[in-house]
Formats: structure tokens, sequence, C-alpha cells
């Protein structure tokens, strides 16, 4: 095990194509079990940081590394770096219509088994109906077809449906926050907790704009992006000071002298 | 036959040879009418039929109707008509893939299964028999009913550029079936036909003649299936689907012919007042399928519900032609064709919705939607409006396109391969058509064929 479960070092990152950086020079290191929240204003790229970790092809790593476990991620397709460990709660999810979630959920997790191997059907169903319970869904629900005219808190809650069911050793939470409302928000901050608890090696990054959802979920740190760089990073109180004072009052960090 | 709407031999074209080989496909329709024993109604159809043919040019490739798929190859002389003789066989002696089928499917009103075109077996809900239904084979029907079969065999208005099969089609008839549900009868389960092929070099012309009368229900099932050949054989198929007053009729073809079969079907539904079709069309198998679907929506209030699929792989070639004909006012046709295709295979949707002058109020739409799975696949879509009335809403939609790459980064972000991911979103994509196909055992059995098909990629 290495000392670091996700590690990111100096990373540059840019649309597909595109000239500039978005990604400035990310540095974030997170140990096993703990909760980072990563916040900044809208636009500051951490959406961005989360697609480049997840492999989406229409972002272009340019330098750095990304290491989870010790393992270079960076090499893999998306779907290796799913099975690796890492998932990606996105904060706009794909509507897939005509594919039903727990068909979507059980070849997910025939995913992680031996070629060839099939999830048991009765052992699915069961864990399938422990996750809804949680997360106070109907079990109609999964009959749904993924995200397919969803609200944006039906969303969310499949993407941690999804987290919940596939248990990943390292989850990157995208605005999971924004679209529910108070109720949904709880359910859901519990449901990560619950998870959490009982698989207390996963790391998480959870991508805020908004102190929110901080009251219920702890993170044992904060950091702020501003123009694609971590420009501040501290304990759970920083949340609060950002919640009063706003981003201003933390000044930028001196620009890369040039994209590489 | 509308005999008004004949082309008549106006060819200017030298390709189009309107009698090539009719001598010899004469002399071979003359030996396989006197060596059957036939009502005298059916040889009546066959001989129109045949001088329908012989009096209507090839279509060549110069006509709108035919222009992706080439009819000039085609060599109806080539291909020895199917005869029957000898016994039936026993069910437990019926070909592999059907008895399979057979199987699969429990509760049905009724079975039908030919192989080469001679009925093997034939059975009917005994109940339903009582209450008037008729399943029965065309020759039979002839013979006990000609008054009611004269009533809808070959009644259909076939548009210029399908009559020359049309009458092909009718001339070799060698094996169809008529079912008769009377009004107000309503028959709960499928009843299902199975055709088997799997003689090398034939032809075989098989027609499916469905009348629900005023009220009535039913839903029809007719699958095709052979190996694959190496001798090319030719399928040529009518389906004539009349629905009174208030019927509702579904009716369902599943065509799963192997390598070496050139198939054409022509299908004809005819709606009447507040009558409801619901038409599907899974074509998966073939080297070459066209299909002509026209749904001739005669009543008021009439309800036509359109819907097809399609995987194509190697280099087969599927061409669907449809005609949504409003005819008269307040009906409602929708039309959903999706279809899917790897490797080197090609497709081809051409629609038309036509609104008859006078037909206000109608409610007609039509969607084509081609998924592109390899760089040498290919699609063409061509849908078309022509609207005679004004009060009217129609609309169409038609798009060629590959994988959704954000759909299929979110599936592989879950760990699903991409190859995993595709197969996954092309069942999605198939998903609203197979959804609403009527019986869980043949939607089942389509399903794992478009398996096989997207496994062997
Ligand atoms: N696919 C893209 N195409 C063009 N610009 C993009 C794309 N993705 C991100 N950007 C730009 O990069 C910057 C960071 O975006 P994003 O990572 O979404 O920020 P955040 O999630 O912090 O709100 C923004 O200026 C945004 O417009
Ligand atoms: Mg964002």
């Amino acid at each position: 095990m290495a000392e670091h479960l996700l590690e990111i070092r100096n990373l540059h990152a840019r649309v597909e194509g595109e000239v500039t950086d978005i990604l400035r020079g990310v540095d974030l290191a997170i140990r096993h079990g703990e909760m980072h929240a990563l916040m900044g204003p809208n636009g500051s790229g951490k959406s961005t940081l989360a697609k480049a970790i997840a492999g989406h092809p229409g972002y272009e790593v340019t330098s750095g590394e990304v290491l989870l476990d010790g393992e270079n991620v960076l090499e893999m397709e998306p779907d290796e770096r799913s099975r690796a460990g890492l998932f990606l709660a996105f904060q706009y999810p794909a509507e897939i219509p005509g594919v039903s979630i727990s068909n979507f959920l059980r070849t997910a997790m025939s995913a992680r088994l031996a070629e060839g191997e099939e999830m048991d059907i009765f052992a699915f169903q069961k864990r399938l109906m422990e996750k809804l319970e949680m997360l106070k869904v109907d079990p109609s629900f999964a009959a749904r077809y993924v995200n397919d005219g969803f609200s944006g808190g039906e969303k969310k809650r499949n993407e941690i449906l999804q987290l919940a069911m596939l248990e990943p050793r390292m989850a990157v939470m995208d605005e999971t926050d924004s679209g529910l409302d108070i109720d949904a928000l709880r359910i859901v901050s519990e449901g990560v907790n619950t998870i959490r608890e009982t698989h207390d090696s996963m790391g998480v990054l959870l991508i805020t704009h908004y102190k929110r959802i901080l009251n219920y979920l702890r993170p044992d740190y904060v950091h702020v992006m501003l123009k694609g760089q971590i420009a501040h990073s501290g304990g759970p109180e920083l949340a609060d000071r950002l919640e009063e004072m706003g981003y201003d009052w933390l000044h930028e960090p001196e620009a890369e002298t040039a994209a590489v | 036959m509308a005999e008004g709407t004949m082309t008549g031999d106006t060819r200017t074209d030298t390709e189009s040879a309107p009698a090539a080989g009719a001598d010899a496909i004469a002399r071979g329709l003359a030996s396989y009418v006197r060596s059957v024993y036939e009502p005298t109604l059916l040889t009546r159809l066959r001989r129109e039929g045949w001088k329908t043919f012989v009096d209507t040019p090839m279509p060549t490739r110069k006509a709108e109707e035919w222009r992706y798929t080439d009819l000039s190859t085609l060599e109806p002389e080539s291909y020895v008509p199917v005869t029957c003789e000898g016994e039936r066989l026993p069910v437990e002696r019926l070909p592999e893939p059907v008895r399979e089928a057979m199987e699969s499917d429990r509760d049905r009103a009724g079975v039908m299964v030919r192989h080469n075109g001679c009925l093997e077996h034939l059975r009917l809900d005994s109940a339903l028999e009582a209450k008037g239904v008729v399943y029965a084979p065309l020759e039979e029907v002839a013979d006990h009913r000609p008054d009611l079969l004269e009533r809808f065999l070959f009644r259909s208005d076939v548009a210029p550029m399908e009559q020359k099969l049309w009458g092909l089609h009718a001339a070799l008839l060698s094996g169809g079936y008529f079912l008769y549900v009377p009004a107000g009868v309503d028959v709960e389960h499928p009843v299902h036909a199975f055709r088997y092929l799997d003689q090398e070099g034939s032809v075989v012309s098989t027609h499916s003649l469905i009348v629900a009368e005023a009220g009535a229900r039913v839903t029809c099932i007719d699958e095709y299936v052979s190996p694959d050949l190496e001798r090319e054989s030719l399928s040529l198929n009518g389906v004539e689907i009349f629905g009174a007053d208030g019927a509702t009729v579904s009716y369902l073809a599943v065509q799963q012919y192997g390598r070496g079969v050139k198939h054409f079907s022509m299908q004809h539904s005819n709606t009447g007042r507040d009558s409801t079709l619901n038409g599907f069309n899974v074509t998966l198998g073939a080297d070459l399928a066209r299909a002509d679907v026209t749904s001739h929506l005669e009543g008021e209030g009439a309800r036509s519900e359109m819907l097809a699929l399609w995987f194509g792989d190697r280099n087969q070639h599927f061409d669907h032609h449809t005609l949504q004909h409003h005819e008269a006012p307040s009906a409602h046709s929708d039309l959903l064709y999706k279809g899917a295709l790897t490797a080197r295979s090609s497709s081809v949707f051409r629609g038309l919705i036509r609104v008859a002058e006078g037909a206000q109020l109608t409610d007609a739409y039509q969607t084509n939607r081609n998924l592109l799975l390899s760089p040498n696949a290919s699609a063409v879509t061509l849908p078309n409006l022509e609207i005679g009335a004004d009060d009217v809403r129609c609309s169409h939609g038609a798009s060629v396109g590959q994988v959704d790459e954000t759909m299929l980064f979110y599936l592989m972000s879950r760990g699903l391969t991409r190859k995993k991911a595709e197969r996954l979103l092309v069942f999605g994509f198939f998903e609203e058509v197979l959804e609403r196909i009527p019986g869980e055992g043949v939607r089942s059995r389509i399903r794992s064929s478009i398996e096989t098909k997207i496994q062997a990629r």
C-alpha cells in the first residue's frame, strides 16, 4: 500500500485540441480513508480535474501524474481506471435511454469478475435492494432507464447508488449536492457516510462550491481551486471562512511560466 | 389485384428485360400448376399474377423505389419452385430451429409450420374454432369458402413499382394461410407461423392473409428461418391484413434466414374505421432483404403503429420501403424504424407519409434512426411527406450516427470495456422497439439473435 491512495502531481490538462491548459499544475494527495473537499468558484477547473482523473477522452493531460495507490492511472483506459478502483460521480451524468439501471449495474459489477463470469442474480438483487433502501429510493427506480428523463436530484441519487454498489477505493464526487433539495441532500450524505463506515479505507474527493453539504459530510481537509491550481489548503474550518468571506481574499498563486 | 395501376410494357431500357427467362419460368410454372391439385380460384390468381409479372418491366435503378436495391441482377428463372410431395413430418422431426422456436413460446392460439412451403404442422385452439375463427392453408379455404377468400386475397392496392414482384409472388404462390377472426372475437394469445427453408436454389412464395372483422382482436407472428445455403434461394412473401371497423391486429414478422437467401416481403395493411394495426418487422437474416410495408388507413379514426428493427452484419443489404397512406380523415399513424449496421452491411430506409385530399386531422409521424457500428457500414435514409390536406399534423425525423461518445464514456467509467459498453448501447438503442414486440418467447429469441450478432463483431 502506497502512502497515498490518490496522488496528483503537477497536473496540467486542457480540452482536447485546445492550446491553453485549464489545469495549470494541480498537486493533491489523499490518504486511505480520508475525505477532502475541493471548493472554488465556477469555472476554476474542478470538473476538469475530475474528468482528467477519470480519463475523459475530451481532455488531454499535457503533463503531471495521477497515481492510485502508487499506480499510474494516466496510462489506463477509463474502464481500467474504474476497475482499478476509481469512481467519478458526475456533475452532469449522461442519459442512456433503453438501458435499465439494474441491467447497467449488473453489467458493471460483472465487469469486475473474471472473464466470462456473471454477477449472481440473487446476490445482486439483494444488494441492490439494500442500497436503494439506504438511499430511500423506490425499488422501481432500478427498472428505469439510466438517467433518462430524470430530474437533477434523481440523477445525483443514481450516481450515489452506483457508488454504493461498486464500492470503489477512491470516489470523486463532482457537485453531488447541486440539484438536491435539503431532504435529498441529507439522505444522500447519510448514504455516503454509511458507505464510508462499512468501507473505511475509501478515499473521497468532494467537489462543491457550496458549504451546505459540509454540514452533513465532514471532510478532513479543504482545498480551494482558483484558475486551475490549488490556491489554498486547510482544515474543515477553511470551509467556514469561505462561507463568510467568499473567495476574493485568496490571491491567486503565481501563474506557471508556460504551459508545457 | 389493382389492374389499373399496371405499368405495361413501356420500357426503354434494355436492362429491364421484362420477359427475361420468361419462357423458362413459364414452363416451370406450368409444371408447377399441373403438379398440384388446386382450387380454381388460386389457379386464376396465379395466372393473373403471372400476367402481371410478364406485362410489367423489371424496375431499374432509375426508379426512385429501386435506386438502392438492384433488381436487374434478379433472375427468377434461376430458382426452382418448391413442390410438396410425401407426408407431413411429425413435430419431433421438424428442423431443430423450428422446434426450438416452437418450444419457447407456450401460450399460442394457433401454430403453423411450413417447410419449403409445405405444410408440416397446423393447430388452432378448438375453442376459437368453435367461435368461427379460421386458421387454414389458402388452398383449403379456396376449396371450402372461395367466396370468403375472394373478398380479400390479392385485393390490396399495390403500387406500380411493386407490381412486378407482387405478380411473381402470386404466380409462384407455394404456401399461404388465411387467418379469419369473426366480429367481436378476441384471440388472446398469438397465432404463430414458422416458415423454414432449406432447399438449395429454390424459390418459395408465401402469403399471410389476415382478416379481423369488426371489433375483433388478434396477434399474428410470422417467422422465417433457414440455415446458410450454398446455392441461393429466393423468398417472396405477401402479407395482407384487413381490419374492419374497430378491429385490432398486431402483426410481427421476424426474418432470420441464413446466408444465401434473398427475401422480398410486400406487406399491406388495410385499416378500417377506428381500427388499429400494430405492425412490427424484425430483419436480421438473408443476404438481401427488402420489405415494402404499406399501411392503408382507409377508415376514419384508423390507427397504425409501424415499428421495425434490423441488425446488419457481413455484407447484408436491407431495404425498407414504407408508405403511410392516409386515405380517411382523423387517422393516426406512427412509424419508428431503427437499424444498426456493422461490418460492410448497408441499409436503406425510404418512407412516405401520403395524406390524401380531404384527409383532414391526420396525425402522422415517421422516424428512422440508424446506428453505424463500423466505418464500412452505410445507411441511407429518405423520409418524405406528400400532403394533400391543410389541417394535419405530420412530422418526420431521420438520423444516421455512430455510438454516442458521452454515453460510451459514462458506461466505461463504470468499468465496462468498450465492447461491453457498445453492446449495452446497441440494446438500449433497440429497446424502445423491442419492448413493444408481442410475445415474451419471440422477444427473447430476437434478443439472443442480436446478441449473437454483436458477439460476432
Ligand atoms: N469541454 C470544454 N470545452 C470548452 N471549455 C471547457 C470545457 N470544459 C471546461 N472548459 C472550460 O474550462 C474552465 C473550467 O471548467 P470546469 O472544469 O467545468 O470548472 P468548474 O467545474 O470548476 O466549474 C471553464 O472556463 C470552462 O469554460
Ligand atoms: Mg464543475
